[in-house]
């Protein structure tokens, strides 16, 4: 059998879902839409509070909204590719429907993964967008081709850092055959990266540096686009930060994937 | 000998490990949602520190005012918040729905009387929470015994409002069979609408008209705020006025709206 082409896998896997999906158009659009509905509660109260008072603690609005855009792209990723971590325990392990990934010439991971593109992140996506998008033209960010690249390298490394800390959690499943409440937990850690690190107590602000990094999807590369002074670690680090994670992660599955014993159901 | 004693420990031992994995299997769920909660307190009251830093005041309340308002706002949010519109989604799924109805019991009534206890049980579940807001941010509770029965009664008053509210709501879902998008709409509405994320006190006039029209802030900021001192317990009569004429309006309608709905009623499956 020649080599598996995995692009191609993936959008063999993509075209499929999206059939599915188109099945029941309505649900679609209502999945694809959700999340603009929770996320336009969270941001109608900080626009609310905010046109009332001069500043959040020396924050304006406008960096504000690019910190909350930044930490939104950066979930709308993992939401979008990698949402199936979530429910690695509950669909595949404790159904056994894991077993199917294991006899098959494929990655198991692989497959996790392409099994369920999720387009409920595409309401994320489209929120974290909009808000960066009106947030930088209030900031006078001018798009040159250089923020360009090192705003899209910021927001894959923080979709990267979002994917891995789920991977890493998700490993429970194969243990305690469910793993939303121990990925749910490191998870929630990012609701924090929403609003600038320096409103928070200090060890809040290491917490989301050196061990949920959270604070590498938003906050280091706004201030580092807002134009205020960041050290070059925090502005430049998130990619290595990801590809650390990433490494860390896949050795934790693959340790979790030889303890996989099936549910022999 | 040895060897047997050997064997009976790996067995014991086996059994013994199988007790912390059930309780992580279930309890876990009850755990997680603590640690979620505690984190929402700390991002809610650092965030609305950050608000105060500037100024004394917003909407006429004062940071220990808004911070206590929101933090009971989050101990209290089951009122509001009833599960109804997801129970009777997944009962539409499985076709469990024609079983519930043959049953010699009102099926309002019944559901009624399962989100009053479902809304207790969740109440103790955030005993922890409040604990915490206590021990960390000097969360403060009133004293006076009029003050709680007051605010009991808004809240049975306003989740009674919310519970035939979903019931409607969850009627639509006999002709759509699926509800699933409305519960999202439903949701982040009563997130906002309901001031469990800023007191109704400091939106805008039109959005603050819209929140006291909607049923919403009904089980969540008319309760809440007597319990915060944002409303006196003088201000009780009328607002349990206005909470019985709501909730005279919504229990005629989804008695109304169930009756028609039942005749349209698909069961799945069988």
């Amino acid at each position: 059998m020649a080599l598996l082409n995995y692009p191609s896998l993936y959008w063999l896997f993509l075209k499929n879902r999206i059939k599915i999906l188109m099945e029941y158009r309505m649900n679609f659009l209502i999945g694809a839409t959700s999340t603009i509905m929770i996320q336009g509660a969270g941001l109608l109260t900080v626009w609310v509070i905010m046109s009332q008072i001069p500043d959040l603690n020396g924050w304006t609005l406008p960096q504000v909204l690019l910190i909350y855009g930044l930490i939104t792209l950066s979930k709308s990723i993992n939401h979008m590719f990698a949402d199936n971590l979530w429910t690695l325990g509950r669909d595949y392990v404790r159904t056994g429907a894991f077993d199917r990934f294991m006899v098959r010439p494929v990655d198991p991971l692989f497959h996790l993964l392409a099994d369920r593109f999720c387009h409920d992140g595409i309401g994320n996506f489209l929120v974290g967008g909009v808000l960066v998008a009106i947030a930088a033209a209030r900031l006078g960010i001018v798009w040159t081709p250089g923020v360009i690249v090192y705003f899209a390298v910021m927001v894959l490394s923080g979709g990267v850092i979002f994917i891995a800390l789920n991977l890493m959690t998700c490993v429970s499943a194969f243990w305690i055959m469910d793993s939303v409440p121990v990925t749910r937990v490191v998870f929630e850690m990012h609701e924090f990266a929403k609003y600038p690190l320096s409103i928070y107590p200090r060890a809040i602000g290491l917490l989301l540096t050196w061990a949920i990094p959270f604070g590498f999807a938003s906050y280091f590369p706004a201030t580092r686009l807002m134009g205020l002074e960041t050290p070059l670690w925090q502005a430049y680090g998130a990619p290595l930060v990801a590809a650390v994670l990433l490494a860390v992660a896949l050795a934790v599955w693959r340790f979790g994937l030889r303890h996989y014993g099936s549910t022999g159901t | 000998m040895i060897s047997t004693l050997k064997r009976d420990l790996r067995a014991y031992g086996a059994i013994v490990a199988t007790v912390p994995k059930m309780f992580m299997a279930y309890s876990i769920w009850v755990w997680m949602s603590w640690f979620v909660q505690i984190i929402a307190v700390v991002i809610l009251v650092a965030f609305w520190r950050a608000v105060f830093s500037n100024t004394a005041t917003v909407g006429g309340l004062d940071l220990d005012t808004t911070i206590n308002y929101l933090l009971l706002g989050m101990i209290f949010r089951a009122g509001q918040n009833t599960d109804v519109l997801y129970e009777i989604g997944e009962m539409m799924r499985d076709g469990r729905i024609g079983i519930t109805l043959l049953r010699p019991l009102d099926m309002q009534a019944t559901y009624y009387v399962i989100n009053l206890a479902n809304m207790g049980l969740n109440t103790l579940l955030s005993i922890p929470i409040a604990l915490f807001a206590w021990l960390a941010y000097g969360l403060s509770l009133p004293n006076d015994p009029l003050v709680w029965l007051a605010f009991l009664v808004a809240l049975l008053l306003g989740n009674a409002v919310m519970f035939c509210f979903d019931w409607i709501i969850g009627c639509v879902g006999f002709y759509s069979t699926e509800i699933w998008g409305l519960s999202v709409l439903r949701y982040g509405f009563g997130l906002f609408f309901s001031g469990a994320l800023i007191p109704l006190d400091m939106m805008p006039d039109w959005l603050r008209t819209i929140a006291s029209v909607l049923p919403f802030s009904q089980a969540l900021y008319l309760p809440v705020s007597i319990l915060a001192g944002i409303n006196p317990v003088s201000a009780m009569p009328r607002i349990w006025l206005i909470q019985l004429g709501y909730l005279v309006v919504f229990l005629v309608a989804s008695r109304l709206v169930f009756g028609r709905a039942l005749r349209v009623v698909t069961v799945q499956g069988g």
